[in-house]
């Protein structure tokens, strides 16, 4: 392997990387994206564990299948590594519903039963089979350029081959199904009584989810794989609203986790699978620091966002009540970041060295002042409070009335213009 | 009037919906017991009773989403699966989870998605109906709205839209004014109401009986078996209230247990 130096050029180190990493990259990228495509609606459907458990448990599927002739990274291995997921997922229901277990321990049950025959099957097998241990738990991804079959004079690597063909098949049974998969998903009972064959959508999911994950064991291997089935996904749900949407961009962000992750295994000299996966889980932190409504970033925000204009309007009640109280001016040290935001906002002007109401900073105080004693006056009435207790709910509550609210308040108190405290209710100016 | 034999009418041909001798158990167990009824004619019919009473079984079951353990259900004299395009139902609000990544006009278009084969994404006038369907509970603002983004109230009308986008005679409705503000009851009911006037059988599973008797124009008293049914007046009795809210069969519950242990009663 070249090594790259701090001088070279990041287009001569895409040169250097050749063909052959060229192969692995693009099998890589198919395999994500099959993952990603049949992975979106398993993760809505919070059917996460169950594709962990299908992924692991088409191991022994794959043995058998390989044992009685199946060429690796054929069609018969595909047949039976389903065959082996659709036993799982019968497994899990019958421990469920039969033997009284609870679904997510049937689910650890049926998986890591069905694994542990499959390694036991590998190890016993060992000479008489061309399949690794270690190649199956951490993908061969590495080597996949070098297992290449004729097809028209091009040497085409088998584990790309038979990966578009599962991409194929996936693509096209979720573009088929797919008013069927969103019913089904979103509202199972409303799609049955519709006419939805809901047990058929499912199943035929998870075979898209079997499918999938036999084409993933190539790149990363069965342990890595469900990270490609579940992150991309629910990194793409925390950005989007439509689940359409929601499978595009998982594809785009597991491609994304693909090529980055091997490139940068390749830079490291280190574990392709690993680094895929956790490029995919970096792109999923990012995922939920950005997401538009309730990322951190966007909560932070709106947090703030809330505090300082609490913090604005708390300021601009306090001149309204200096004023009401007969101090013209209100004796406070100017300089503060909030009398200044409050100054170029034209809310209060300076007179004399000290800070007084604009005539627009008057009816925005007015209208806290009021919120703050409607309040108090709608509560004295409905809630049994002792007097000195109404203060604190209103100080909090003036920030959330609009003027919807506040006139319906108004309305049901009648011509109630006193406060419990005995302070005058300001009128509204429309 | 009480019992099982307690049809309004005489026997016709082909009532709109019939229940007969209908039982539903959930395993072994029977929790819904010999639902004998018929609905004749088109009318606002509510289903009431206490809570775990099997009001949603009975829905359920009529719609096959819960194996029957005994009787059947016609809807015109036939089998679900012949009239199916002619029934829109309506799930309580509690059993979707209303995160999922969907908008309200995805839901709506939901309701045509039965007509549509394999292949058929729908149309222009698919389009057309789902946003009708909208504007007609006052939601064709919210179209293009995430789902998770409405209220309680707005929620429900959007179930609303996805059935009438459905087209149907039949409306089987789930606790459809549970967690729902004053003012989407009125609103829903009114579209109820009109559905009705329309000719269309509209079911509901209600569990206010103030709001019941003004509402329904038929209702059936359940509570583990069906206590009355006929119009509102005659159903809604001191009497018929007593059987039915007074607390449990204390027989049928220990019949039901030992069905399901397969023993017999003490």
């Amino acid at each position: 392997m070249i090594a790259l130096t701090a001088d070279t050029t990041f287009m001569s180190w895409l040169d250097s990387i050749g063909p052959l990493h060229g192969w692995a990259i693009a099998t890589a990228v198919v395999v994500s994206a099959c993952c990603a495509i049949v992975g979106t609606p398993l993760v809505v459907r919070r059917m996460s564990l169950l594709g962990d458990a299908i992924s692991h448990a088409v191991l022994p599927g794959l043995v058998v299948a390989v044992l009685l002739g199946a060429q690796p990274g054929g069609i018969g291995v595909l047949v039976g590594a389903t065959a082996a997921a659709m036993v799982t997922v019968w497994f899990t229901r019958f421990l469920y519903r039969q033997a009284g277990l609870w679904e997510d321990a049937s689910v650890g049950v049926s998986f890591t039963t069905l694994f542990a025959a499959g390694v036991l099957l590998v190890t016993i097998s060992g000479s008489r089979v061309d399949l690794d241990p270690g190649c199956v738990l951490y993908g061969i991804l590495e080597l996949v350029p070098f297992d290449t079959v004729d097809l028209y004079g091009w040497d085409i690597p088998r584990a790309f081959l038979s990966a578009s063909f599962v991409l194929l098949l996936v693509s096209c049974g979720m573009w088929c199904t797919w008013r069927w998969q969103l019913f089904t998903a979103f509202d199972c009972d409303a799609a049955k009584a519709a006419g939805v064959p809901t047990v058929a959508v499912t199943v035929g999911l998870l075979v898209g989810v079997s499918l999938a994950t036999v084409a993933g064991f190539v790149a990363v291997g069965a342990i890595l794989v469900v990270a490609m089935l579940v992150v991309p996904a629910a990194a793409a749900e925390r950005l989007v609203h439509r689940l359409h949407h929601a499978v595009w961009l998982a594809v785009m962000i597991a491609v994304v986790g693909a090529i980055g992750g091997y490139l940068l295994a390749w830079r490291f000299g280190t574990s392709a699978a690993g680094m895929m996966a956790v490029v995919l889980g970096v792109e999923y932190v990012i995922a939920i620091l950005v997401a538009p409504d309730d990322g951190v970033v966007a909560r932070l925000v709106s947090k703030l966002v809330y505090l300082w204009r609490v913090q604005c309007e708390d300021r601009l009640a306090s001149f309204w009540r200096a004023e009401e109280s007969g101090y013209a001016r209100h004796e406070s040290t100017v300089g503060g970041l909030v009398d200044r935001w409050l100054r170029v906002n034209g809310q209060v002007q300076k007179q004399e060295n000290a800070l007084v109401l604009t005539p627009q900073g008057r009816v925005n105080a007015e209208v806290i002042v009021r919120s703050h004693r409607l309040w108090e006056t709608w509560l004295g009435r409905h809630v049994d409070l002792p007097v000195d207790h109404l203060h604190p709910p209103a100080e909090w509550i003036e920030h959330h009335l609009g003027e919807q609210v506040r006139k319906r308040i108004e309305n049901e108190l009648g011509n109630e213009d006193v406060d419990p405290h005995g302070s005058v209710i300001p009128r509204e100016k429309r | 009037m009480t019992g099982n034999n307690s049809a309004p009418e005489v026997h016709a041909d082909n009532p709109m919906l019939e229940w007969h001798d209908l039982t539903v158990a959930y395993g072994r167990r029977p929790v819904l017991w010999n639902v004998d009824f018929e609905i004749q004619d088109p009318c606002l019919f509510g289903i009431i009773g206490p809570n775990g009473a099997g009001k949603s079984t009975l829905l359920k079951a009529s719609l096959d989403l819960v194996q029957r353990a005994g009787g059947t259900v016609r809807f015109w004299g036939q089998r679900l699966a012949e009239v199916r395009s002619k029934i829109a139902y309506v799930p309580q609000r509690e059993t979707v989870d209303w995160d999922f990544p969907v908008s309200v006009m995805d839901v709506v278009r939901m309701g045509a998605t039965s007509r549509l084969g394999w292949f058929r994404r729908g149309g222009k006038r698919e389009r057309e109906l789902a946003l009708a369907s909208l504007d007609h509970v006052g939601l064709a603002d919210f179209a293009k709205r995430q789902i998770g983004k409405l209220s309680g109230g707005q929620q429900q009308r959007v179930f609303l839209a996805r059935a009438l986008a459905r087209e149907a005679e039949i409306y089987l409705l789930d606790e459809p004014m549970a967690g729902v503000d004053a003012g989407s009851q009125e609103q829903i009911f009114s579209i109820l109401a009109e559905l009705r006037d329309q000719g269309k059988l509209v079911v509901a599973v209600h569990h206010d009986i103030r709001t019941a008797a003004q509402w329904f124009d038929a209702i059936a008293l359940v509570d583990m078996r069906l206590v009355a049914a006929g119009p509102t007046a005659e159903v809604l009795t001191p009497e018929n209230l007593t059987m039915t809210y007074s607390g449990r069969l204390g027989i049928l519950d220990e019949i039901g247990e030992a069905v399901e242990r397969r023993g017999r009663t003490s």
